[in-house]
């Protein structure tokens, strides 16, 4: 009989498990969420669960015990989490496996513990892994944080013990606003996590953000498929990635590989996950914590690897041997990904939400669209505002730079803001197309007037201008004088459309 | 003959005649206008596609979106435009800027009272919507007149929140 895999994500995610479990051969099921009945991902899936989530206090993706009773309901055997929601919930995790169904992930007991950043750091440390210097604990009220800011130096990160995607996370440049922001990142942190542990570390200044990419198997087999850059950020949120990075060499890699590889060994990781570190001005690294789920970005380490990170997510679910080897792990070319939010960079990157009117992707061999919308698709107020995602392969950087370019000049969206033409003027930024850029760029350099540019603004000049004429000829069309005037749009208009 | 005057101050004479392509600041461009819905234009200019939406119209005022990045610009006619140049240096500047919810959410803490002096880019009020806790800055300089809105209340998108008396000239 063929195995059955539930999906508890939505999306453009939904979509791409979806395919991998296809390829394996299993039968797919997704939930149909009463926030949003019309959603794309519904139409990819053998068969949907009405989830009947209308009146519940949260969407279905985040309701553990409703989502494993109608897993059971439905005799799913394995359930994918995708990323976000639920997917590093340790207790959900475990919930599962209670019920008899085949988590895709760690051990929930790894998930708890990497969860914990303090008590990840300390299994990274036990490993031989670098810090940041920090208080590598929870610090237990906002003064207990500033003695120990005091202690070493402003910038400090407050960072909520369980936080994650930026989420109780606040910096703090100097002392007079430490408490506010304390109270803030702890009131944010107990109410999404339920935790409102928050532990204090040194800030770095201008720092990269790499992570290595790791597949492991229940049999004690770990590789690394090579690093991301995923410094480009505005919110902490990842908004450009690419892989590899033009910061670390073919002997760096294989160094920060080796150590992640070791460290997953040591706590016994299986399933993909990735370890993030924090590389300094002056090359040093440092571990920051590890994710136990598969990763937004993680497209771009399969363009360059050819690995297919899902399908080994699902095998070594099922029980298989991880049969690639480091040697196999071979690094070809540059890949980068634009995410496209429903977001405005003109205004602080605000969420956008409504109907998307049209919406048209480029298409090449050497791109690849991941999204959870088409035309007329509705953006929602309840979920993420990332839509899609445009992945670009190049033969070098500089190739992958001007492909991609190229790809989101072919971008269009009617109806809704996109984080499309910052990703443009990132990728024509110097500090992109050198390579120097820091996971404080957007605060620092980024200026919405870099989303300008003189051919839009004489188009845009044209277009009012036509609209307004349009109404001002409609005004004034009786009176002869204006007649004779030569500009009637009416006929431009017209001629243009025959 | 139209001008369209950006909100950077930078002008463009825009003159649409009958028989031929667009002229822009006395050079005639070789523009071609390929799609026209209501609120949506597109045009094709230098091998590029450029899509073009009406975001918002306020009289003479027009917010246009054109691939993706809003511009916004007021527009006369040449006659208009003359006349207002003569009559200008009157006064209409004491405003209110009232802000609103740029997105449904809920306030978590307002950080200035009423009566409260604030300035341009300062944090007024902590909105938490799609996840995330987004500072509310005040755009303007000027004194907080009225707090529409109290902390743990869930707002709509444009609702409004803060009335600031803007003292900017």
């Amino acid at each position: 009989m063929k195995r059955k895999l539930l999906i508890a994500n939505r999306g453009e995610i939904a979509i791409r498990i979806i395919r991998a479990a296809h390829k394996l051969g299993l039968i797919t099921i997704v939930f149909q969420s009463d926030r949003e009945p019309d959603a794309l991902y519904l139409q990819f899936a053998d068969e949907v669960i009405q989830a009947g989530d209308a009146n519940d206090e949260k969407p279905i993706f985040l309701n553990p015990e409703k989502i494993v009773q109608l897993a059971l309901d439905h005799q799913a055997d394995l359930l994918h989490p995708g990323y976000g929601f639920l997917s590093e919930n340790p207790d959900f995790a475990a919930l599962c496996i209670s019920k008899g169904l085949n988590f895709i992930g760690p051990s929930p007991e790894l998930i708890r513990d990497m969860g914990l950043k303090t008590v990840a750091k300390n299994m990274a440390v036990e490993a031989g892994l670098p810090l940041v210097p920090g208080s590598n604990g929870p610090v237990g009220n906002a003064q207990a944080a500033r003695d120990y800011a005091d202690s070493i130096g402003y910038p400090v990160i407050l960072k909520a013990s369980a936080g994650g995607g930026g989420r109780g996370m606040r910096i703090v440049e100097k002392p007079e606003t430490l408490e506010r922001h304390f109270k803030s990142a702890y009131d944010e942190a107990l109410a999404a996590f339920g935790n409102g542990d928050i532990f204090v570390e040194r800030y770095l200044q201008n720092p990269k953000h790499l992570e290595f990419q790791i597949l492991g198997d229940k049999h004690g087999n770990v590789i690394h498929l090579g690093e991301r850059e995923c410094s480009l950020q505005r919110k902490h949120q990842k908004i450009v990635e690419e892989a590899p990075s033009a910061s670390v060499s073919a002997a760096l890699r294989d160094e920060m590989g080796a150590l992640a590889v070791k460290f997953a060994q040591k706590i016994g990781y299986f399933s993909a996950g990735t370890i993030e570190y924090i590389m300094d001005e002056d090359g040093s690294y440092y571990f920051m914590e590890m994710n136990t789920r598969i990763q937004v970005e993680h497209p771009v380490t399969e363009m360059i690897t050819g690995v297919d990170l899902v399908e080994w997510q699902i095998k070594v679910a099922l029980g298989e041997i991880l049969t690639l080897s480091q040697t196999d792990v071979k690094i070809q070319g540059w890949a980068i990904e634009c995410r496209v939010n429903t977001e405005d960079p003109q205004n602080r990157f605000s969420p956008q939400t409504g109907f998307i009117d049209t919406i048209h992707f480029p298409q090449d061999p050497t791109i690849r669209i991941e999204t959870g919308v088409v035309s007329g698709s509705v953006v929602t107020p309840y979920f993420d505002s990332m839509i899609a995602k445009i992945i670009v392969y190049g033969s070098s950087r500089e190739d992958a730079i001007a492909r991609t370019l190229n790809a989101l000049n072919h971008f269009s969206l009617i109806g809704l803001k996109t984080t499309v033409p910052f990703c443009k003027a990132v990728l024509q930024h110097p500090d992109f197309v050198n390579a120097t850029y820091t996971t404080r760029w957007v605060d620092q350099v980024y200026t919405p007037e870099m989303l300008e540019n003189d051919d839009d603004e004489l188009i845009g000049a044209l277009a009012a201008t036509i609209m307004y004429a349009s109404e001002y000829l409609q005004l004034q069309g009786d009176i002869p004088a204006y007649e004779n005037d030569a500009l009637n749009v009416w006929v431009l208009n017209k001629r243009l459309n025959y | 003959m139209f001008i369209a005057v950006r909100d950077s101050g930078k002008r463009y004479k825009i003159y649409l005649p009958k028989e031929s392509s667009p002229v822009i600041n006395g050079n005639e461009m070789d523009i071609d206008f390929v799609e026209q819905e209501d609120f949506h234009y597109a045009f094709d200019w230098k091998g590029k596609r450029f899509q073009c939406e009406l975001v918002a119209r306020d009289q003479n005022k027009a917010v246009i979106k054109v691939n993706g990045v809003e511009y916004k610009f007021s527009l006369e006619s040449i006659f208009s435009y003359v006349r207002r140049g003569m009559i200008s240096g009157g006064a209409d500047k004491e405003q209110d800027n009232n802000i609103k919810a740029p997105m449904p959410g809920k306030i978590v803490d307002l950080f200035l009272s009423e009566g409260d002096l604030v300035n341009a880019g300062e944090p007024v009020l902590a909105l938490e919507a799609m996840k995330m806790q987004n500072e509310i800055t005040a755009d303007c300089n000027g004194v907080i007149r009225k707090i529409r809105v109290a902390k743990g209340q869930s707002v709509m998108k444009d609702e409004l929140l803060i009335e600031i008396q803007s003292i900017d000239v």
